[in-house]
């Protein structure tokens, strides 16, 4: 061979390696570091920076803490310090990560060209234009119209509008009007009040759905918790919940007992249980009520119509009374059916206040800032502004009403002669507008909000634009308003005001940094009494009246999807590959149809049905769910986007579409309507991650009535005959555990740490934000609608929900619990690996090597609870089919972890890079890991506490303490995999009822 | 001997002559049937190629699995050739060693058909991991990383029993072969002489050659018996081992065995029958032959059924309702069919082979043995895809399977893989052991017979 040939063959073949490495064959190809050259002082790499901002994905506005590793944020917690939230967070405030780093962001200001093409300006040039054009319009109609901005800049709107003579709108899907209106209707006043759950003995839901959208769905959760778990040490009386509504809600979910009354009569169920606790004198009721007496239904009344008996109600209300903290809420978007859905809150009003409640459990003063957004009645009346050609000048900014709003909305657009969209995406509004200057994400810009009254939280950049050509609002606004400074400068031009009134004489500088840290300023609200108005006598003839619809057609019902809220989280891969808590379908929507409606019209799961109201129709596959009143059908909202970036686009149907255009009696939108139901013979494969629905006696999900577990004490073992199986016995004691000990990986008995979980089952509601909270920090990767149909979802965290009815199908609930890797000291997946890449760590953790696997899958078929995920597909290369972070969404990967290769199996392993972190920090400190030093996501992020991490070997720590409970149980211990989990279970006001 | 009586009664004369003619005859210029079906067996095997390919760029799934389905159609293949090839050395060293006598007839082409099964079923454990270019992490050798395999593994046994199985049952095969190589050497031309050559390792026919040569051929028959049992063994531990439902069965070892043997007499008289037709091989592979194979089948079949009887029953028995819910979910659940094609094919459809009349009609046992051949397939499928599908632990991750083309091209992939080699065989070495069938010849007289 000579020289030449040789090179020749040199070049084929190297030619040939690359070639194959580039085809995903082989080891990946290399990657460099590239180190700073000066470095910022700030940033030491490898640690994180928290920085606290508030979260502006809903009204609610938890306190937040973002993490920031070397100049990106990674994750989103919650503020411990909030009042709101006290530390958690939803599945929707943990995606705004999502937001920030959406691919389909909006990167430039854009103008709409002469044929209607998008083309790029300068700032400049867009905020001249803007000038131009308020300039032009002033005094023809100039409209600003914002979501709920309760702080400085819904203030800077307020003024800059007042000044072009315009008027300023906001705009929530889910503006509580019936809540508002009920209110005013009965104390006079239209505030949202305090629900304090905390303090709640007895809690009676008429279609709150507190745990999803309701006011303030993470504080609620967790306040709910504290009053609904049981604590055998505290002995305190748990809290009984019951939940009156048509649908089984995620709220529903964690009640003791559902009615499903009929739809519109919950109203009478109120006033009638508030008629037995007045005629009974149960309950030291203010002087003023005892008029209410004899006008009120009786029970017996009342039965036939709401479809429950007498002694029923009779029942509830004594139940209500004796608890002595009583707490009814209502106003939930599901329960506003249409006209007279303020009575229900008027009802719900009448039974607290009779039960002597109003001022103790419903607290008037901390108010909720989410009572000052705009009716539906006003937009509506804007509506039929733009269509009469009134608004020469549309500004949208944080809404999306081209999606939220009927059609004429869009229809009218054409009327107003420029509309500016704020947007940071392109959504339906920003895509009908002339002009979009893209604002900044709220994790990039200076904000402030009051979500309630008493509390200002701070808003900051946590890191610089993603997209350095967007540009704050509120800049933009001052500049328009030719202003000096910028709105940071305006913001603090306000907390100084604050700072005069609250500031006890302290430097400013002291107060900003102070309040910066703590993510804003906390105080009381002074208390407001209330008084129930006498006029309120006068509206209960009306009540009842609004059950009486037509009864042969369907009533569907539109409810909030807790992730997707009104269509705000769709364009969020996280949010949208999250299993619905109540239907475990991902990507798509669905309509709930109870088993004897399916029966009666032959459906099967994931028909495609014809959903006709007189407002609109819709395609929808069918979700057979017993969770469902018979003859309600039922809708999420969310879906259906038109545009909205990759994610959301034509995704199912938009739910609003079925709503009436017409403004209630209470000023906000019905979410019922009557629908026509046409089968079309058409079918879909639902995305869905749920088996089977029935827990079959596996002894997954445990429950004990009240009674029986206030009789446990500690060391008896209720569940222990399950732990030991009679035939398993011998084994157990004679070789199994034999063999346990002797195994020579890792130390099952020594001194290392045992790494333990306890997951009470009695404070989990099934939320699910634990689940979005491991997506975060563990790089897991969504997978796509496509994918999910085939069971491919990465997702390490699964909440399991089964439903649970009496032998005749009656008494109707459901079951969740977290299903996770359960650390087996016995694993099964350990031993059938053949390359170790499954195998024990010596403190208990059954790790995953993933640089070592090779892919077999031994050890996913033998796992009992089918908790490892496997990488089918490339879910990190740019450009491919299934790319899962496609930039510069891959920004928010957490460094800690490996992004997975495909052909690799994948698991939990406790947030094992946070234990290791913990370790080394403890080790640097000089000193041992104490309790409490690591917390895993879910456990960080679960709103109701459900969660604790720790060392099992460690006699006092939390988890210890709880995995010896008396409630304590293995699921599926008789396999003997001693797992490092314990569930505690459930507990449950009457009889426990079998899954 | 009876065939031969019979051959000898139709007017051809069975002779030492007419032995090795008719063999080597199958070593002529072959014919345009054979370049076709050879031409649709490297075809399938190109549909397999280009599946493989874009499973290896794309991953895995690009086949139908899904969660919890973790093994299905690969594992089931695996599982199937495997089974395969057991009849092959059932055949030639556990009847050698009893000395069946009729063996002689078919042993060549079942255990030829053992290599190629082997080579076949090897592939799958490589084609299904996730990441097959570290398939080599299975195989305890010295590394840097000072690593080693997991010897607890199931997996790993499984490697070292294909491993050996595959080599002895080579070397059975090549060592059968010598003396015939060496006979068709002498008659053959051009660079067939000299491949014959070169594989007949110098064999001479000597007096002190045959004498060393029984010897070892009845070593290694000794050597190879328990590896009939052994092989299938591990492959079912593979599954028992594990505590799926299903799977987790004390019955597995010799269930899997009798299956596999089931299995592999079954795919021998599939083949021996075109064989026969093919190169007129009549008067060697008798009725006889094929009778006695389907007794064969006959037997292992009723312990197949056995054994299907024996799990359900211990389902039921035991009590277990995880145990209880798979075997329900195996009979009546969304994979029924399945389940009743693996019963009706392997337990029922056998039992017509009670009759003389249809064992001793070659197309009805041709057609019997495709439909056991499929119906061990289902079976595999059966014990893995729908075990693992039922998920009767965790009620909530249950899910259905549906096989892609990527599962059916791989598949189809395999046969063409298998019949090629087969194919090849075939026409380049005598399918039917020239050597052993004269042995079983009655002696020669003297005179032109005598000549061989």
């Amino acid at each position: 061979m000579n020289r030449r040939r040789f090179l020749k063959v040199l070049g084929a073949t190297s030619g040939g390696a690359a070639a194959l490495s580039g085809c995903g064959i082989g080891p990946e190809p290399t990657e460099h570091l590239v180190p700073y050259v000066v470095p910022p002082e700030d940033q030491v790499p490898g640690t994180a920076t928290y920085y606290a901002t508030t979260c502006r994905e809903c009204a609610a506005g938890c306190g937040l803490h973002a993490k920031v590793r070397e100049g990106r944020v990674i994750k989103l917690e919650g503020n411990p310090e909030s009042p709101i939230n006290e530390g958690r967070l939803c599945s929707r405030g943990q995606a705004a990560l999502q937001g920030l780093y959406n691919p389909d962001r909006i990167t430039d200001p854009m103008a709409r060209g002469p044929n209607g093409e998008w083309q790029k300006l300068s700032w400049d040039d867009a905020i001249g234009r803007l000038a131009g054009k308020v300039k032009e319009a002033r005094g023809r109609g100039i409209v600003f119209l914002t979501g709920l901005e309760p702080g400085s800049f819904g203030e800077l709107v307020d003024a800059w509008v007042k000044e072009v003579g315009g008027r300023h709108v906001t705009h929530e899907s889910f503006a509580f009007e019936a809540l508002r209106e009920g209110n005013r209707r009965a104390f006079g006043t239209a505030a949202i009040p305090l629900y304090d759950f905390a303090r709640a003995r007895y809690i009676v839901s008429f279609g709150a759905d507190f745990m999803e959208t309701w006011l303030s769905p993470v504080g609620y959760q967790n306040s709910f918790t504290r009053a609904h778990s049981f604590d055998g040490d505290r002995d305190t009386l748990m809290a009984k919940f019951v939940f009156v509504g048509p649908r089984l809600s995620l709220t529903g979910m964690s009640a003791d007992e559902w009615i499903a009354a009929k739809p519109a009569t919950e109203a009478l169920l109120a006033l009638a249980m508030a008629q037995v606790i007045l005629a009974g004198r149960l309950a030291p009721a203010p002087l003023d009520a005892g008029r209410l007496e004899r006008l009120l239904p009786t029970p017996q009344r009342v039965a036939p119509v709401v479809g429950i008996a007498a002694a029923e109600i009779e029942r509830l209300a004594r139940e209500f009374a004796a608890s002595q903290g009583g707490l009814a809420v209502g106003g939930g978007v599901a329960t506003q059916y249409g006209d007279g859905a303020e009575l229900l809150v008027v009802a719900v009003n009448i039974l607290n206040y009779v039960a002597g409640q109003v001022g103790k459990t419903v607290r008037f003063g901390p108010n909720q800032a989410v009572a000052d957004a705009g009716t539906f009645r006003q937009l509506t009346d804007l509506v039929a502004d733009l269509a009469a050609g009134k608004v020469e000048l549309l500004l949208v900014h944080g809404a999306n009403p081209g999606h939220t709003l009927p059609a004429a909305f869009s229809q009218a657009l054409s009327k107003v002669g420029y509309k500016v969209s704020f947007a940071s995406y392109w959504d339906e509004t920003a895509a009908a507008s002339d002009l979009v200057l893209p604002d900044l994400h709220p994790l990039e810009q200076w904000s402030d909000s009051r979500p309630r009254t008493g509390i200002h939280a701070l808003q900051q950049p946590v890191m610089q634009p993603v997209f350095p050509n967007t540009m704050h609002t509120g800049d933009v606004l001052l500049r328009v308003a030719g202003k000096a400074g910028t709105f940071k400068d305006y913001l603090q031009s306000r907390w100084k005001e604050l700072h005069q009134r609250v500031g006890k004489g302290r430097d400013f500088a002291d107060f900003w940094t102070d309040a910066l840290q703590h993510g804003g300023l906390y105080a009381e609200a002074p208390a407001q009494p209330v008084r129930l108005d006498p006029g309120v006598v006068q509206l209960l003839g009306d009540v009842g009246g609004a059950g009486s619809g037509a009864a042969d057609e369907p009533l569907l019902i539109v409810f909030p999807s807790l992730a997707l809220h009104d269509g705000r989280g769709a364009n969020k891969p996280w949010l949208q590959e999250l299993p619905d808590p109540v239907s475990k379908i991902t990507w798509h929507a669905w309509v709930e149809v109870h088993p004897e409606t399916a029966a009666k019209w032959q459906l099967a799961n994931g028909d495609i049905l014809l959903l006709k109201s007189p407002h609109g129709t819709v395609r929808a596959p069918v979700w057979i769910t017993p969770g469902i009143r018979p003859g309600v059908l039922a809708v999420p909202t969310g879906q259906g986007h038109k545009a909205y970036g990759r994610y959301a686009k034509d995704r199912s149907f938009n739910a609003f579409e079925l709503l009436s255009d017409a403004p209630a009696s209470f000023g906000g939108r019905a979410f019922a309507a009557p629908v026509a139901v046409v089968k079309t013979g058409d079918h879909r494969r639902l995305a869905t991650v749920e088996g089977d629905a029935r827990e079959q006696g596996r002894g997954i999900i445990e429950v004990l009535s009240l009674a029986r577990a206030r009789e446990l004490k500690s060391g008896a073992h209720p569940f222990a005959e399950r732990e030991v199986p009679g035939y398993a016995e011998d084994a157990q004691k004679a070789w199994a555990e034999a063999q346990h000990q002797k195994a020579s990986l890792g130390d099952y008995a020594g001194t290392p740490p045992r790494w333990g979980m306890a997951i009470d089952l009695s404070k989990c509601t099934g939320c699910s934000a634990c689940v979005t909270a491991c997506y975060a920090e563990n790089n897991l990767a969504t997978v796509g609608e496509e994918l999910v149909v085939r069971r491919r979802q990465m997702s390490w965290m699964r909440i399991e929900r089964y439903y649970t009815a009496d032998a005749d199908g009656r008494r109707v609930g459901a079951l969740v619990n977290p299903m996770l890797c359960q650390q087996c000291g016995n694993a099964p997946c350990e031993p059938v690996c053949p390359v170790y890449a499954a195998y024990h760590t010596p403190d208990g953790l059954n790790g995953q090597v993933y640089n070592r696997c090779v892919g077999t899958r031994y050890c996913a078929n033998n796992c009992p609870y089918k908790v490892r995920y496997f990488n089918w597909f490339n879910f990190a290369e740019p450009g491919g089919e299934w790319e899962s972070w496609p930039d510069p969404l891959n920004m928010l990967l957490n460094p800690d972890v490996t992004v997975r290769e495909k052909g690799v199996m994948e698991k939990c392993t406790f947030c094992v890079q946070r234990i290791r972190g913990a370790q080394n920090r403890a080790r640097l400190e000089d000193r041992s890991v104490r309790d409490g030093d690591i917390t895993p996501a879910c456990a960080q992020a679960c709103p109701s506490e459900a969660i604790v991490f720790g060392d099992l070997h460690d006699r006092s720590s939390l988890v210890a303490r709880l995995a010896a409970d008396p409630r304590g149980y293995h699921v599926h211990s008789e396999l003997n995999t001693k797992p490092a989990i314990t569930y505690l279970a459930r507990v449950m006001h009457g009889a426990a009822r079998g899954a | 001997m009876a065939e031969t009586a019979t051959a000898a009664a139709r007017g051809t004369r069975v002779t030492y002559d007419f032995v090795t003619r008719a063999i080597a005859r199958t070593l002529g210029h072959p014919g345009k049937g054979y370049f076709a079906l050879l031409a649709a067996a490297v075809a399938l095997l190109a549909v397999g190629i280009v599946c493989l390919l874009f499973l290896l760029r794309y991953g895995l799934g690009l086949a139908g699995y899904s969660h919890p389905v973790y093994w299905a159609v690969y594992i089931t293949c695996f599982v199937f050739w495997v089974g395969i090839a057991h009849s092959g050395t059932l055949i030639s060293a556990i009847l050698f060693l009893f000395r069946s006598g009729w063996r002689t007839a078919v042993y060549r082409t079942a255990e030829a058909m053992t290599v190629f099964a082997v080579m076949t079923a090897g592939l799958f454990p490589l084609i299904h991991i996730g990441r097959q270019w570290y398939f080599y992490w299975l195989i305890p050798y010295p590394n840097e990383r000072g690593l080693w395999p997991n010897f607890k593994s199931p997996l790993i046994w499984d490697e070292f029993a294909i491993g050996t199985y595959f080599t002895v049952s080579t070397v059975f095969l090549i060592m059968g072969l010598i003396p015939d190589i060496a006979a068709v050497r002498d008659v053959a031309t051009g660079w067939r002489k000299k491949l014959y050559a070169i594989t007949s390792l110098g064999w001479r026919g000597t007096n002190e050659q045959w004498r060393h040569y029984t010897r070892g051929y009845l070593y290694l028959a000794a050597l190879a018996t328990p590896l009939v049992l052994s092989v299938h063994s591990v492959v079912s531990w593979d599954f028992a081992m594990a505590i799926v439902p299903g799977w987790h069965a004390t019955i597995f070892a010799p269930y899997f065995v009798a299956g596999a043997i089931y299995s592999g007499v079954a795919m021998v008289i599939t083949l021996l029958v075109p064989i026969r037709k093919l190169f007129h091989l009549e008067q060697l592979i008798t009725v006889h032959h094929f009778e006695n194979l389907a007794k064969l089948c006959l037997l292992t079949g009723m312990i197949v059924g056995y054994a299907y009887c024996v799990e359900y029953f211990t389902a039921w028995f035991g009590g277990n309702p995880a145990e209880r819910a798979a075997f329900w979910y195996r009979a009546f659940g969304p994979f029924w069919w399945a389940s009743w094609t693996m019963i009706i094919c392997n337990a029922f459809l056998p039992q017509l082979l009670w009759f003389k009349p249809i064992r001793t009609n070659i197309l009805a046992l041709f057609v019997i043995s495709i439909f056991v051949n499929i119906g061990m397939w289902f079976e595999r499928y059966v014990i893995i895809v729908v075990s693992l599908a039922g998920e009767p632990f965790e009620r909530f991750a249950n899910a259905t399977y549906n096989p892609t083309w990527a599962d059916w091209g791989i598949m189809a992939g395999s046969f063409g893989w298998f019949f090629m080699w087969f194919l090849l065989f075939v026409k380049n070495f005598p399918a039917v052991s020239i050597s052993e069938v004269k042995e079983v010849l009655p002696a020669p007289t003297r005179g032109k017979a005598a000549r061989a």
